[in-house]
């Protein structure tokens, strides 16, 4: 596919926290509409803040990001939010005091129609039994994997066009990352583009359809997840042991 | 036993006044974990514009609260904008606003005492001398209004918390900032608002104790530590842990003053603060901190 087409692009971004240095000194990567892709990386190449730029939480010093032909560096997070990125923090970004419910319309706090967010919450809520069987509890009360469900959830009620998410198997048991990696399907069968960071890079390689390595805030390599899992080189220096284990 | 019922009825009346003095309190610690040491002085402005109303044009405490609220907002916003907003950002915030919240009511109780004196005062609409009488239960008007009002500010600021779009953001906010933010939750605005939210209740409860307790600009010194034992038992940003930490400290007050003297019954308060923190820290209904 030619970059004109791609759903995102990100060039050349520097980024950094604070006065602190550049944790990304030249992070890019080609997102293609409706297709899944993993970024890996070792312990702080700077995957999550590269995440964190695209959606606007982090301001770029240098580089790019264009969104559906339309630069958007340097908008606020609500704006991003609008056109359709959402972002699912690594840590569980869920109000613990809130209902099920109050949590999902928390994710449509952008909506002012109420019954629209209704009626999209019911939508969410069909795609998820669990969460309705657990509407009217406290999200704190749900169990690891509901609450990463709900967090997931609570995203599709904008209907985005790209969902990241950050690390989504982080602390949960191997049966239920499996579980969200079938949610994360799902999102692709939707039509949705699906941007993952994993720390798990065979899993979360597997899982995917493009793969992107970065490397001290640079971006590496990037090309079919395949191709990647089974290069000697990339398997050698990132995916480690782990890799005979798949 | 009409004894204990008669302790129990003041005690619960007195109860919903402590519960409206401490919900700004909590509900700013809640968004912006501002300790707002400073909460007392602004009930006391509050106090002091009830009782000029009523002095100079005669208009009633409870009918002057709304005024003496929209006036505490607008305090509140400026004193947020001034003081606290530029803060935001900091490492130790929390720590930081135990000071600034310090100055800011040396300040106020400076410039309160310069114009207003040191005088005792009291608003004295004829309510607040009078009495129902429920068989052999007496029940002081002014108080009991006063813990009605109360009440139903409290039921408001819950219902407006519950269900309306700001509400959500607010309880949002309290939970989970940067989740909210990351929901394009505006939470600078959201702050700011709050604040001035809290310090309008302040303003409210500051009319209604105008005239059930008589007041000076230092005496403010004397609410801090029972609003703070209040918030603390209830477990620190939680509304509901506040109300229910009111009404048993403001019951269990009236019982200690009535069997031990008045003098004991601020004691309770002091001494409640030591053994929570001793004893559950975190509060009834608060969760322990990592």
């Amino acid at each position: 596919m030619p970059s004109g087409s791609a759903l995102l692009e990100v060039r050349d971004v520097v980024a950094g926290y604070g006065r602190g240095p550049a944790i990304l000194t030249g992070a890019g990567i080609t997102v293609e509409e409706g297709r899944t892709h993993c970024i890996i990386g070792p312990n702080g190449a700077g995957k999550s803040t590269l995440l964190k730029v695209v959606c606007g939480l982090l301001p770029a010093r240098a580089g790019e990001v264009v969104f559906d032909g339309e630069p958007i560096t340097g908008l606020r997070p609500d704006q991003i939010l609008r056109r359709g990125i959402c972002l699912v923090p690594q840590e569980r970004a869920l109000f613990p005091d809130m209902s099920v419910r109050e949590n999902l319309r928390m994710g449509g706090y952008i909506i002012a129609d109420k019954a629209d967010l209704e009626r999209r919450i019911d939508e969410v809520l069909e795609a998820f039994p669990v969460l309705r069987e657990r509407g009217g509890q406290r999200a704190k009360s749900l169990s690891g994997g509901e609450q990463q469900m709900l967090t997931m959830g609570r995203t599709l009620v904008l209907r985005p066009r790209i969902v990241m998410l950050d690390e989504p198997s982080l602390g949960l048991a191997p049966r239920v990352v499996n579980q969200i990696f079938g949610i994360i399907r799902l999102l692709k069968d939707k039509g949705i583009t699906v941007i993952i960071v994993e720390q798990n890079a065979v899993v979360g390689l597997s899982n995917a359809d493009l793969g992107c390595v970065l490397d001290l805030g640079r971006t590496l390599f990037e090309g079919p997840a395949d191709g990647i899992l089974a290069d000697p080189r990339i398997r050698e220096l990132y995916l480690g042991k782990r890799a005979g284990a798949a | 036993m009409t004894d204990i019922l008669q302790i129990l009825l003041i005690g619960a009346v007195l109860g919903g006044v402590y519960a409206l003095m401490a919900s700004g309190l909590t509900l700013i610690f809640g968004v912006m974990k501002i300790i707002n040491l400073a909460h007392p002085i602004f009930i006391i402005i509050g106090a002091y514009v009830s009782y000029w109303l009523f002095t100079l044009v005669g208009l009633d405490p409870i009918l002057s609260m709304p005024i003496a609220m929209i006036v505490l907002f607008c305090l509140g916003i400026v004193v947020y904008k001034l003081i606290f907003e530029r803060e935001a950002a900091s490492a130790r915030y929390s720590e930081m606003t135990v000071l600034l919240t310090f100055a800011v009511a040396l300040s106020f109780d400076g410039l309160l005492g310069v114009l207003f004196g040191n005088t005792q005062r009291i608003t004295s609409p004829s309510y607040a001398v009078e009495a129902i009488l429920l068989g052999d239960l007496f029940l002081p008007k002014g108080q009991f209004y006063a813990g009605l009002v109360s009440i139903a500010l409290i039921v408001a600021l819950a219902a407006f918390l519950k269900f309306t779009r700001f509400g959500y953001a607010i309880r949002a906010t309290t939970q989970n900032r940067d989740a909210a933010q990351l929901l394009g939750v505006n939470v600078g605005l959201v702050s700011t608002v709050t604040f001035g939210i809290g310090i309008a209740l302040a303003g409210a409860s500051g009319a209604l104790i105008s005239f059930i307790f008589s007041f000076f600009p230092a005496r403010h010194w004397e609410w801090i530590a029972l609003l703070m034992s209040l918030i603390v038992l209830g477990g620190m940003g939680r509304l509901m842990g506040a109300v229910v930490g009111a009404f048993l400290l403001a019951i269990v007050s009236a019982f200690v003053g009535s069997y031990f003297g008045s003098t004991w019954s601020m004691m309770t308060f002091y001494l409640a603060l030591f053994l929570i923190l001793l004893v559950r820290p975190q509060g009834l209904f608060g969760e322990k901190m990592e």
